[in-house]
């Protein structure tokens, strides 16, 4: 018997494979269970390959997306259903940053412990941190350019608008080339002047006596400027965008320092945002005399991602503190990085000191006066770019009114000057949110 | 209906969570019982060794010998590492066996032949090698010791409270169903799950009252059985009568073993018969056999069809068992090696490749339990690895059946279809299910077959679902633990057999169904729809309680409350 008794250990053998082999399944399961239950084959949440549950919302209750047996039922006004395309996403799921491919999980809501179990088969209501008719304005705002706008709360991570041209009504087919793309979450542009940021916060923390920097623009330097801006200082330099001085301070800088610079300031760095993975920066340059000074005046190869560079923003309003934008409000079954801190980007005073020389660019250049009420906080750029007639125009801050934490990013193509451009569009979006 | 969506949508929102506490309670409870049990054994004799010491024989069937393994150990250098056997009869004498061993063994000065069985008895001196041993009786205070001893073993857990939260769980479960399936309801679901509560009272009831009190194995199954039905309710609704009829003739088969297990000459002797009808009923299933599903095993038969080979699982099971002396015979593992191999051809004939894999695992294990060598062991599954992979390598159409395995969801909408629908249903219900009727996965072939498990944790939630396995993989360990006071080694080997089957089967199905495995095609024991499957889970039920030596617990032990001096023997040899 008891020679038995021992050999039975194999059958003890046998059930502990059955056990943990259905333990590793339930491991597997915790993993992959979203993309499980959002699998299209799954005839609960799908009917006629279209998912039958869930809704979207805008930050005032505006109804986004509506989904049900009968279909998805987009927002009735075509301006917003194209504003909020790369937010909401299309039927087919061709706009991979939407809601209804990203995060189809949450839209059925689909969570580990209670499965796709919703009272009524309702799946959830999402609430987006995005205003509905801020993205409206933006879209318009852009006219017949492509670009693209995003502002968000830095000190809570909200985003407010994030809007793509070119962009296409989700309720007919899309034939517009690139228009599925989200450039503010996906792609990068060429950050032109406003790149000269991340030169002036190193310089400030790097170079002694930085404010005893003293330049003499002819206009005619390798590193050219448009305009013989005459004598600068730090401050006029960063004010008049003069590129000569500029490249000198690059150069004084280094390589490797500028290179340090630009990780530590986010730029080379994906973020995750809702589960979207951010386009990371690129900061190259050849061995080439003078190719370090282009790239530290943001020309040549550099890219930046938008949201990254909205990101540095904010960090600088917050006082070096940088912040985790999101775009859904905590549901139950979300989980998201909301009010997700990023760390002290730069150091208090030089956050400060970057502050002054914003506003310094605001009063001597662009003119508080093109801004009405808003507090604003500013760098204009222009990128010049190959086989183009007019250059892309940006502009990239932030704003300190009362209550409205918000810094932005704007990009428009073949808009030219930035500060005319895009600090347009900027203004008609701070605007539309303020009041 | 005349209840509103809103009030149905509360009735789930509860009830799903109340389903998987009582579950929990009902199946925690009884396995706690079954899996902390201890018992004491009982003292059949003494073997005084040389005037010095005495060993308690606590077995019918021992093996004397020097090694450690052995059941009365001599240390002593003259005495063979396995010396001799001891069995008792039911008259209460002894049968020795000499097993070949190098110094030999005189019985009352008379040497013992190889092969020879001789008879003692009490008093009868045994020269065991150089050592002289003496069968001493046991006092009759002893008995009565032992008895007292056994009395207080830890008694089964009462079955009232159980049966009281089953039943409940068959009245929730009714009324979610009415909610889930709307017009798609019929009196036939009710009258089932009626017919399996009054079905599971009366047995327990009845068999109370005729001094049994273990009743912890028949309640898992019934409660499984109810997972059972409820599943059929939903995605078959047509068949849940003749599931509940499947029930009941489990129930039946079950009483029927039970009652035949307790002789174990009868059980002997059967396993000529069984043999004969096993290979019978094979060779009729391949002549007149019918295919479904991709496979030749069915057989119908009077309207009723069945599938043979399941039946035969439980004979399978039967015939490999043997008695300790007939472990030492090798031309007895030898025919079981060669009915074995007939079994396999029968069924590689018929394609049922999921059926054959588990006779071979239970082939496997069986003959491993009766022999021990685990070279053989693993030459044996060695060579059926090799055959399987030239076997997948030369017929590429039956490769070409296993091509998804481990990639279903590059064949979501091919060969991945139902591993794909039940990974994804598995995400649906979470932890306590969507609620019985309110899966999606039912609308895919064999749902509430192979993918049964998908269709659990769906509906009833991977909580509910795991604790289902966790039962099966129980009634393993419950025979193992049995082993220590077991009488026979024939009841040990069949217990063990019948539960490595039922793990095995779950294995197949379950991780089949999840794409751990490739999609084999067989049943969840006791949950898949399916009438032979139902039966031949409830036979195999009865193999387990075979073991269960618990006082007064099993209905395959024979209740000797009566009989303080003379226990259990009656019918031991009868």
């Amino acid at each position: 018997m008891l020679k038995v008794e021992r050999r039975s250990l194999i059958c003890v053998l046998l059930a502990m494979v059955l056990f943990f082999g259905l333990m590793y399944y339930v491991l597997k399961l915790s993993l992959n269970g979203e993309e499980w239950a959002t699998f299209e084959g799954n005839m609960l949440v799908y009917t006629n390959g279209q998912i039958n549950r869930g809704s979207v919302y805008d930050r005032n209750d505006v109804l986004l997306l509506d989904c049900n047996e009968e279909g998805i039922t987009f927002n009735e006004n075509a301006k917003i259903r194209q504003a909020l395309v790369h937010t909401s996403g299309d039927i087919y799921g061709n706009v991979s940053t939407g809601i209804l491919s990203s995060n189809k999980g949450a839209l059925i809501g689909y969570d580990f412990i209670n499965g796709v179990y919703t009272r009524d088969n309702e799946g959830e209501d999402i609430k987006l941190t995005l205003d509905a008719n801020a993205c409206k304005v933006a879209y318009e705002a852009l006219g017949y350019h492509n670009g693209t706008v995003g502002v968000f709360n830095y000190e809570t991570g909200e985003v407010l608008c994030i809007v793509n041209k070119p962009a296409f009504d989700p309720i007919y087919l899309n034939n517009v080339e690139g228009a599925y793309f989200n450039t503010f979450l996906q792609g990068t542009v060429v950050p032109g002047s406003t790149f000269k940021v991340v030169t002036t916060i190193a310089a400030i923390e790097n170079i002694e006596n930085i404010e005893e920097f003293n330049y003499n623009c002819d206009g005619n330097s390798d590193i050219n400027c448009s305009y013989n801006h005459g004598n600068v200082d730090f401050y006029l330099a960063f004010a008049k965008s003069c590129n000569g001085a500029y490249g000198e301070i690059t150069n004084e800088l280094g390589a490797s320092m500028m290179t340090d610079y630009v990780k530590k300031l986010g730029l080379t760095n994906s973020y995750n945002i809702e589960g979207i993975n951010t386009k990371e920066g690129e900061f190259l340059f050849s061995e080439n005399e003078n190719a370090l000074a282009w790239a530290g005046i943001g020309q040549n190869m550099d890219r930046v991602n938008p949201c990254s560079m909205m990101i540095l923003m904010g960090a600088i309003a917050n006082k070096g503190e940088a912040v985790n934008p999101f775009f859904i409000y905590n549901s139950e079954k979300i989980f998201n990085s909301q009010n997700q801190s990023l760390g002290q980007m730069l150091n208090k005073d030089t956050a400060k000191e970057v502050e002054a020389m914003l506003k310094n660019n605001v009063v001597v250049t662009y003119g508080e006066s093109n801004f009405d009420e808003l507090d604003i906080y500013a760098k204009s750029g222009t990128a010049e770019v190959d086989n183009q007639n007019l250059s892309n125009g940006l502009f990239t801050g932030y704003i300190k009114n009362e209550g409205y934490p918000y810094a932005f990013f704007v990009f428009v193509e073949n808009g030219g000057s930035g500060s005319s451009s895009a600090g347009s569009v900027a203004k008609k979006v701070l605007n539309e949110l303020i009041n | 209906m005349g209840i509103t969506n809103f009030d149905i949508s509360i009735y789930t929102d509860v009830v799903r969570w109340i389903f998987v506490f009582l579950a929990m309670y009902i199946l925690i409870s009884n396995l706690q019982s079954l899996l902390t049990t201890r018992v004491t054994p009982e003292v059949w004799a003494y073997l005084n060794i040389d005037e010095k010491y005495s060993i308690p024989i606590t077995h019918w069937e021992n093996v004397i010998g020097r090694s450690s393994s052995v059941d009365l150990r001599i240390k002593n250098k003259t005495v063979s590492k396995n010396h001799g056997i001891l069995m008792r009869n039911s008259n209460g004498t002894w049968n020795y066996e000499d097993l070949d061993s190098t110094n030999g063994t005189l019985i009352n000065y008379k040497a013992v032949n190889y092969r020879e069985t001789v008879t003692c008895e009490i008093g009868d001196k045994i020269q065991i090698g150089g050592v002289s041993c003496t069968l001493f009786p046991i006092s009759l205070e002893e008995k009565k010791n032992n008895e007292s001893l056994r009395e207080k073993d830890k008694s089964p857990i009462s079955p009232w409270r159980i049966l009281l939260a089953i039943s409940l769980f068959q009245m929730l479960t009714v009324v979610q169903l009415v909610i889930s399936l709307g017009d798609g309801y019929t009196s036939m679901i009710s009258l089932s799950m009626l017919g399996l509560m009054v079905l599971m009272w009366t047995y327990v009831l009845g068999f109370r009252m005729m001094g049994s009190r273990g009743f912890e194995l028949e309640l898992i199954a019934f409660f499984l059985s109810t997972i059972s039905l409820a599943i059929v309710a939903s995605s078959s609704p047509d068949l849940i009568f003749k599931q509940f009829i499947a029930i009941f003739i489990g129930l039946v088969v079950l009483i029927i073993m039970c009652l035949y297990l307790r002789s174990l000459k009868r059980s002997k002797i059967t396993r000529w018969l069984l043999v004969l009808g096993s290979v019978g009923i094979l060779i009729i299933n391949l002549i007149f056999g019918t295919l479904k599903y991709g496979a030749v095993n069915w057989l119908e038969l009077g309207g009723v069809s069945f599938q043979p080979s399941e039946l035969v699982k439980v004979a399978f099971v039967w015939i490999g068992a043997a008695t300790l002396d007939e472990l030492y015979k090798k031309r007895n593992l030898n025919l079981y090696m060669i009915f074995s191999g007939f079994c396999l051809i029968c069924l590689a004939i018929m394609g049922d490749f999921g059926t054959a894999s588990i006779y071979f695992v239970a082939y496997l294990i069986i003959s491993f339990l009766r022999s021990g060598d685990f070279s053989k062991f693993t030459l044996t599954f060695g060579g059926a690895v090799l055959l399987a992979v030239m076997v997948v390598r030369f017929k590429p159409y039956i490769a070409n059946r296993f091509s998804a395995w481990r990639h279903v969801w590059e064949y979501s909408d091919s060969l991945g279809y139902q591993q794909t629908r039940t990974m994804s249903a598995t995400a649906n219900g979470g932890l306590a299910g969507l609620g019985a009727g309110n899966g999606m996965l039912k609308n895919v072939a064999a749902a509430d077959t192979d993918l049964v498990f998908g269709m659990v944790a769906e509906e009833w939630g991977m909580i509910i679902a795991i604790l289902l396995v966790i039962c099966i993989i129980t009634f393993l360990l419950f025979s193992t633990m049995s082993i220590v006071t077991g009488r026979s080694t024939f009841y040990t080997i069949v217990a063990c057999g019948a539960t490595s089957i039922l793990v095995f089967q779950t294995m197949l199905n379950v991780f089949g169904a999840l794409d751990l495995l490739p999609l084999t095609g067989v049943t969840f024991p006791f949950v898949s729809n399916g009438g032979t499957s139902m039966v031949t889970s409830w036979a195999m039920l009865a193999f387990i309680k075979a073991t269960d030596m618990r006082k007064n617990s099993s209905l395959a032990i024979k209740n000797k409350l009566v009989n303080v001096g003379y226990s259990q023997e009656e019918d031991y040899n009868a």
